[in-house]
């Protein structure tokens, strides 16, 4: 039992622990028949997780007379990028038929704002809270803990009337600040349990430089803070690009962003459906957070695990 | 050493102002509207001798019975995500062949919306055109045909939402085993205890704190379930999918009624604070057993 306190106060105090012990290297043996199980079943399940991504392609790139034959999973007879550029270009959404290009620059001129708000709001007030002497930080920071876990539901219609009276409603404004405002409280948090454990020597030399927040702000935190951003900026990147409720919430007619589009389109279709342009579309909204995805691979897993507390 | 100026306490400023206004201020307003007669339009007389008639009417409306009952279900179904992410990780943990190109697999649902996942489910489980008629072309009598029947409507919410979040779940329980020291493996191998003992009555016992952390994650999330149930089902058929987060919007959107909205957003803020109490408990003790460690 000593052993495994020695292994968890390693842990705690943030070192490495030693994960195999020497005497314990496995003996270099030809393949068991309990991995290969253990592979099979792994490789079925990698299958599974898999069906959906392999329906939605192939079926995106199928003449919807081939849908209609009722075989899901066959690949396209004819490979045509008919539903890609139909979802793109004249894809209905509500009354209008301009595609989901629409949504997607709206996406894209949410996201941008939203990011650069969101991160340096909380990048500034992490740091004022983690590293300077303010009387009501803890009760604060406690605050900031709850109001993380607040449904959005509660704070819904509240919001609507400030956007309202603030003439930013229905704006791709008000998507991009609402989207801020709600991380606010996780970023926040993420960001001032990072910079807590910032060597008190580098504050006292900072202080002694300069003594100015601003300065030692830009000058000292920011250029340390090239780890946390990435796995905030992941965090962010995919949570807004994904959500739907605010955006439909708050983007009224003009400001939806392509989630919206695409819920529109794969639940009120009037008519006979067309599951190629269905799913053409909603691959063309999966694409951008799915590249961020495969780029960051390991790094997304910690920007996710830091949000999780997040809606 | 910590230093004390203006300048923090101004950089503070929005940060407070928002969480005074968006979130403390917008919270009370709401509590408030739920004890009015708000209609489409605030109204903001409360009459005391019934104040609570719109909770009253609440817990008699058939709709709001259903979304309750439905959040336990989808709750207990999404759990199977926990189980199956332990599962998952266990296996990559002790075979590590392959242990990026599994972890890249079954994580990238995250990555994508649910209203996506909720198209690709819902163009999967359509009855003529789907796996069904395929999997019938076949021979094989399966019935699929979930999203149409009320019953099992939920099971196709659960489906999606488990494949969605399992990969989640896995990658928080391989962060948990990594943790845990080889050496018990070695000496259960010396006393000839089989593998499975040796996962139920050791790893996870020693595992209780990631497995409580994913519970209240998975309930958390249950609570906020909307995304989802739209794009699956859009609450139908009838009202066999609603869930409290759809009913409240639902309550405010369709049907214009802002107190009796104020109401349920009031009762999931409810919900939310009973999983919320015992994180903050876990929280507590979790640092408290660290610095005892120290």
């Amino acid at each position: 039992m000593s052993q495994v306190s020695v292994s968890e106060r390693a842990a705690a105090a943030g070192e490495v622990p030693v994960t195999r012990a020497p005497y314990f290297v496995r003996k270099k043996k030809g393949i068991t028949p309990r991995s290969i199980a253990v592979l099979v079943f792994l490789t079925i399940c990698a299958l599974f997780f898999c069906v959906p991504l392999y329906v939605v392609v192939v079926t995106s790139f199928k003449t919807m007379d081939q849908i209609r034959e009722g075989a899901i999973f066959t690949l396209p007879h004819i490979w045509t990028l008919e539903a890609w550029d139909h979802a793109w270009n004249h894809a209905c959404s509500g009354i209008k038929c301009d595609g989901l290009k629409v949504g997607f620059w709206n996406s894209v001129s949410i996201l941008f704002p939203s990011l650069i708000l969101s991160i340096s709001l909380a990048m500034v007030t992490g740091f004022a809270l983690a590293l300077w002497n303010v009387r009501w930080a803890g009760g604060f920071l406690f605050l900031l803990f709850i109001c993380a876990f607040v449904p959005f539901q509660i704070i819904m219609y509240p919001l609507i009337v400030m956007t309202t009276t603030t003439k930013i409603y229905g704006t791709l404004w008000a998507v991009a600040v609402i989207h801020a405002v709600l991380a606010m409280p996780v970023l926040t948090l993420i960001f001032r349990n990072y910079y807590k454990d910032i060597p008190t020597e580098i504050m006292s030399a900072a202080m002694m430089d300069s003594g100015s927040f601003w300065r030692i702000f830009f000058e000292i935190i920011v250029p340390m803070s090239g780890n946390i951003l990435i796995v905030v900026l992941i965090l962010q990147i995919t949570s807004i690009w994904n959500d739907y409720l605010i955006g439909v919430t708050f983007g009224g007619l003009t400001g939806q962003p392509m989630t919206v589009n695409l819920a529109n389109l794969i639940t009120i279709s009037t008519g006979t459906t067309n599951y190629a342009h269905n799913m053409a579309a909603a691959l063309l909204t999966a694409i951008p957070p799915l590249v961020v995805y495969f780029l960051v691979g390991k790094l997304f897993v910690q920007g996710v695990t830091a949000g999780a507390i997040k809606g | 050493m910590r230093w004390s100026r203006i300048a923090p306490q101004l950089a503070l400023t929005p940060a407070l102002a928002i969480t005074a206004v968006a979130f403390v201020g917008s919270i009370g307003w709401t509590i408030y509207l739920s004890f009015t007669r708000s209609r489409r339009l605030p109204e903001y007389g409360i009459d005391w001798s019934e104040w609570g008639r719109q909770y009253d009417r609440l817990f008699r409306d058939a709709g709001w019975e259903i979304s309750l009952r439905n959040l336990i279900v989808l709750g207990l179904g999404s759990a199977l995500a926990i189980v199956f992410g332990f599962i998952l990780a266990a296996m990559i943990d002790k075979e590590k062949r392959g242990e990026s190109f599994f972890r890249t697999v079954f994580l990238y649902p995250l990555a994508v919306s649910l209203i996506v996942t909720g198209a690709a489910w819902r163009w999967i489980l359509n009855p003529t055109l789907g796996a069904q008629s395929f999997l019938r072309s076949l021979g094989w009598e399966v019935d699929f045909n979930w999203l149409a029947q009320g019953d099992t409507a939920m099971y196709a919410i659960i489906l999606a939402s488990v494949w969605q979040s399992a990969g989640f779940y896995m990658a928080l329980m391989l962060a948990g085993l990594k943790g845990i020291n080889t050496e018990i493996w070695s000496a259960a191998k010396l006393d000839g205890v089989p593998l499975w003992r040796v996962y139920l009555e050791i790893i996870i016992p020693m595992m209780k704190f990631t497995f409580i952390t994913c519970a209240i994650l998975l309930s958390l999330g249950v609570i906020k379930a909307y995304d989802v149930v739209v794009a699956m089902t859009n609450g139908g058929p009838g009202q066999s999918t609603w869930v409290p987060a759809y009913f409240t919007i639902n309550a405010l959107s369709a049907k214009s009624n802002l107190g009796y909205a104020s109401a349920a957003a009031v009762m999931m803020l409810v919900i939310t604070l009973v999983v919320f109490i015992p994180l903050v408990a876990l929280t507590v003790w979790q640092q408290r057993k660290r610095e005892a460690a120290r």
